[in-house]
């Protein structure tokens, strides 16, 4: 594909496929699609937008024939990489393939095409007395093919588990356009579990065309409570003292000191200037159960050493409480120009040591790091806030990372809860996994991908069968 | 050389090796192997197999032997690797809510380690005091709270496993939310041991719930209760677990030994209050009667709510004045139940597992009831909310079966009647899975139940993980 008329021919074709407007390859319009939430980039060959899943597979037919690798595009939100072309690579993106096909209310599931918002399908499932229960940070943006990329989490998680625990089944292309489904509209599906291992795969075993995702009914009762604290080990204790007292609560959020002052910056969420951390703790469920762990959770707050709790039950009252969480990634920008966030989970015993050995690595780096992160189920997300333009930062900030990401493997924990490895991480992996471990997940992506041909160059450890890293950029504030 | 000379050079690095008068006990479908090795270790583990797989034996992991009917018929039974020694707890963190145990300890073991910790494991299996770990994350084995609580793969949070080629390898890990590599946690569950032998799991778990409470209430038919119970798993005051039952199911829970022992039953307060209408219902429902059995978890209060708005919605919809259990007799029926048909005394001749979408199990409980309406002994075991039906068939077949008219499923165990079965179900949106039946009948159908493309894929990933056909070979979808 080196040729430049080779490419041309080659687009030419992929043109034919989907419509010459359907393949986005000037340089100019390939800007926006060079790199997504996380630091690297790299500009595809093209882009291409197929309006079917029989698109998907004649492009992906024609790409394998081409030896040209392939990765898929949802909104572009993901924080590890994984949506970037590799060298000479062509992306699929799903703007057009957006639609709910159907909400089916007596066996609660919804089927949709992958480019559908994660969002707009939990808003659309509400009309029916139903949501969709994994909610990431950027669910107003990102796209359910992504989600089943990267199995996505988000703060309900918690009780309701991730992506992958609410897909029931998959159409999907393999590398060389077979369509295979997996899973099935039913609950279980005989066979080997193919849906789950492909949940999580990162765009490297096939491309998602077609989702069917379990929905819930919605809760009666939610209540939602804000406990102030004077620091983050009192809030930490607080945690520990809510799953002390049996509760797993829907959701169960902390966010630190740095964080509060970026939010309170931009606007007014209601934190004390003077807060060292404050917990949302979310309860759902019959009013009953929700009446009586809310004494548990309140006594739990107190315990814990809060300075104030605030209780929400109305829908509005609620979403103020959650208002500085939601906001706080933009509300970074107040306080420096770029951020490198890391997703790290550990046993929730180990939170507060783990958090304390943080503030000393921002104290070692001179480098302010913020957390907003779930603390229920232990998963981290050390922010390192610094300034692109000063030379070194952006390395500054990769090595602070690396070293928190070591530091939450020894806790007994894991390089990444939500976000995936992508190119971010790889070459992490060995500090979690051995070369067998390694090699066992390979011999699962070449049973759904022989050639190597969709997302190479992502989750593992660059080495022979791997192109070089790409660019390596600082961050924007486009997450 | 034999292979239990060959044992010997095992028996020389320590692993324990059963005597041959006990292989008899180890037969899978009628093959008995040449040799047991009970390895203590996942280093023994992984010597074994090295060994087997370079002399190119065929090798049968066993849990607890609970389930080993199920699958294909074995290409080849050489070596069984039994796993039971391998069963010690080995990290178990009630304040992480998470636990890492080995393969061979029974589930009933761990969870009265964890209830000591006020921790559970939302996980069910038959005979839950012998099936394994292991065995039960290698069958997907389930129970009838996984309307609440899901599946063993929804819980299963990292894993250590062996290859067929004897390399030790994990996935996962021991944090509750992982998205570190592929979920290979989720490819091993459910793979009957054909991928590797699993040796280790580490768990999330639940608090321990501190109330418990079933509720029983008759239908005039099984489809009635269904659609009636579909009703009620879609309410926010659903039950944990929803079951519907037909007569000959009935009979085997042993709710019926009505005669002299009925305050000995655990099931009595079911026949105490007889006077107040059960007898309508319970033990015995007529032909073409059913049972709805909701099993409801929690905080008392919440249990007791559910349990009241359960009871009226079952009425409303046709059901009989209730019966309500309380904790002990309650969970005593979950566990009867959960097992029926693989202990030896209720083992059926042909046992069919039907999954389908929910909105399906009424069509599927009317094609399996037109049998059950015959006379046979056959029993039908529905689960509204999940899409589950299980068909049991105990003894022999009537010798005009009634559903030559076209429509149905009658099994008089023939390959025609599963494939026309599975047709019907397939349009349906399902799959059947044949769980038992008489060898006669596996020499003639695929037991599982799998679409060709999926089935291809399926394939690669046995050529990848096991190549030489090493583990549990013939046994899965497609004789893989």
């Amino acid at each position: 594909m080196d040729q430049p008329s080779l490419a041309g021919r080659f687009l030419d074709e992929l043109r034919a496929i989907v419509g010459a407007r359907h393949v986005v390859s000037h340089p100019e319009d390939l800007l926006v699609y060079e790199y997504d939430g996380s630091i690297d980039r790299r500009a595809p060959l093209a882009v291409i937008l197929p309006a079917s899943t029989q698109e998907v597979s004649r492009v992906l037919a024609l790409a394998y024939r081409e030896g040209v690798p392939v990765s898929g595009r949802g909104a572009g939100t993901g924080l590890s990489g994984g949506a970037i072309a590799a060298p000479g690579g062509i992306q699929i993106g799903f703007a057009r393939m957006n639609r709910i096909l159907e909400v089916d209310t007596v066996n609660r599931t919804a089927t949709v095409e992958p480019g559908v918002v994660n969002l707009d399908l939990d808003m659309h499932a509400h009309k029916f007395g139903l949501r969709y229960a994994p909610d990431p940070s950027s669910q107003r943006a990102c796209t359910l093919g992504g989600n089943i990329a990267e199995n996505a989490g988000g703060p309900h998680c918690l009780a309701y588990g991730a992506t992958t625990n609410h897909v029931l089944g998959l159409e999907v292309v393999l590398e060389d356009g077979a369509v295979v489904s997996l899973g099935s509209l039913a609950r279980e599906t005989p066979g080997y579990d193919l849906r789950g291992v492909f949940v999580g795969s990162e765009g490297t075993f096939g491309v998602t065309t077609r989702i069917v995702v379990r929905l819930l009914p919605l809760p009666e009762t939610v209540k939602t409570f804000l406990g102030i604290f004077p620091d983050l080990d009192s809030a930490c204790t607080a945690v520990s003292a809510i799953i002390g007292y049996g509760i797993i609560p829907a959701a169960l959020e902390m966010i630190d000191a740095l964080s509060i002052r970026a939010v309170q910056n931009v606007m007014d969420a209601g934190y004390p200037p003077d807060a060292g951390a404050v917990l949302l703790v979310e309860l759902e469920g019959l009013r009953e159960e929700v009446e009586d762990t809310s004494r548990e959770v309140e006594a739990a707050l107190w315990e814990g050493g809060a300075a104030q709790v605030q209780v929400a039950e109305a829908a509005e009252h609620r979403a103020k409480l959650w208002l500085g969480r939601k906001n706080a990634f933009g509300a970074f920008g107040s306080i420096a120009p770029n951020y490198f966030l890391v997703d790290g989970v550990v046993p929730r015993t180990k939170l507060t040591q783990v958090l304390r050995q943080v503030s000393e690595i921002s104290q070692r780096y001179a480098m302010p790091i913020a957390n907003v992160f779930h603390a229920g189920d232990g998963n981290l997300h050390p922010i390192m806030l610094f300034d692109e333009r000063v030379p070194g930062a952006l390395e500054k900030a990769l090595a602070a990372g690396g070293e928190i990401l070591r530091i939450c493997v020894e806790a007994g924990g894991t390089l990444t809860g939500e976000h995936g490895v992508g190119l971010e991480k790889k070459e992490y992996m060995p500090l979690v996994y051995t070369p067998e471990d390694l090699a066992a997940m390979k011999l699962a992506r070449d049973a759904f991908a022989p050639a190597n041909r969709l997302n190479p160059g992502k989750i593992f450890p660059d080495g022979q069968d791997h192109p070089p890293s790409p660019h390596r950029a600082a961050p924007g504030l486009y997450a | 050389m034999t292979l239990s000379q060959h044992l010997s050079s095992l028996l020389e690095a320590g692993i324990q090796v059963l005597p041959p008068e006990r292989l008899p006990a180890y037969a899978i479908d009628g093959q008995t192997p040449q040799a047991v090795a009970q390895p203590a270790t996942r280093q023994e583990v992984a010597q074994v197999l090295q060994w087997a797989s370079a002399e190119g034996l065929a090798v049968c992991p066993w849990g607890g032997g609970t389930q080993m009917g199920v699958g294909n018929l074995p290409r080849q039974v050489d070596l069984v690797l039994d796993l039971a020694r391998l069963d010690r707890l080995l990290d178990f963190q009630p304040a992480d809510l998470t636990v890492t145990v080995e393969a061979g300890m029974t589930l009933a073991v761990l969870q009265s380690a964890l209830a000591q910790g006020g921790k559970f494991l939302p996980v069910e299996a038959p005979l839950a005091d012998q099936a394994t770990i292991g065995g039960i994350l290698a069958t997907g084995a389930t129970g009838p709270l996984r309307l609440a609580y899901g599946l063993p793969r929804d819980w299963l949070i990292g894993i250590g496993v062996v290859s067929a080629q004897g390399v030790a390898s994990k996935a996962g890990g021991k944090v509750v939310k992982n998205v570190t590599g592929y979920d290979l946690n989720k490819l091993y569950t459910g793979s009957l041991g054909t991928l590797g032998v699993i040796v280790e799991a580490t768990f999330k778990l639940s608090p321990r719930p501190a109330d418990f409470a079933a509720l029983v209430t008759g239908f005039p038919s099984a489809v009635r209760a269904v659609l009636a119970g579909q009703q009620l798993a879609g309410q926010v005051f659903a039950p944990q677990g929803l079951q519907v039952v037909t007569g000959p199911v009935v009979r085997r829970l042993g709710l019926e030994q009505a005669g002299g022992n009925v305050r000995k039953s655990p099931l009595a307060p079911l026949y105490e209050r007889r006077v107040g209408g059960i007898s309508r219902i319970a033990p015995e429902p007529r032909t073409g009667e059913a049972l709805a059995i909701a099993f409801f978890q929690g905080r008392g209060l919440a249990v007791r709510r559910r349990l009241e708005e359960s009871r009226r919605l079952l009425q409303s919809q046709g059901g009989s004045e209730a019966a309500v259990l309380d904790a002990g007799v309650g969970q005593e029926l979950l566990g009867r139940l959960t097992g029926l048909g693989w202990a030896a005394e209720t083992a059926p001749r042909l046992g069919l597992k039907v999954s389908v979408p929910p909105s399906a199990v009424g069509q599927v409980a009317a094609l399996l009831s037109e049998d059950a309406a015959s006379g046979a002994d056959t029993g039908i075991i529905a689960d509204p909310g999940f899409g589950t039906v299980r068909l049991l068939q105990w003894g022999e077949i009537p010798p005009n079966p009634p559903f030559a008219k076209g429509g149905s499923g009658g099994f008089d165990g023939s390959p025609e009647k599963i494939a026309r079965l599975r047709d019907q179900v397939r349009k349906l949106n399902g799959w059947v899975v044949v769980e038992q039946c008489p060898l006669g009948l596996k020499q003639q159908v695929d037991v599982w139940d799998v679409e060709p493309q999926a089935l291809e894929v399926m394939r690669r990933l046995k050529q990848k993980f096991d190549p030489l056909g090493t583990l549990n070979p013939g046994r899965f979808a497609g004789r893989l």
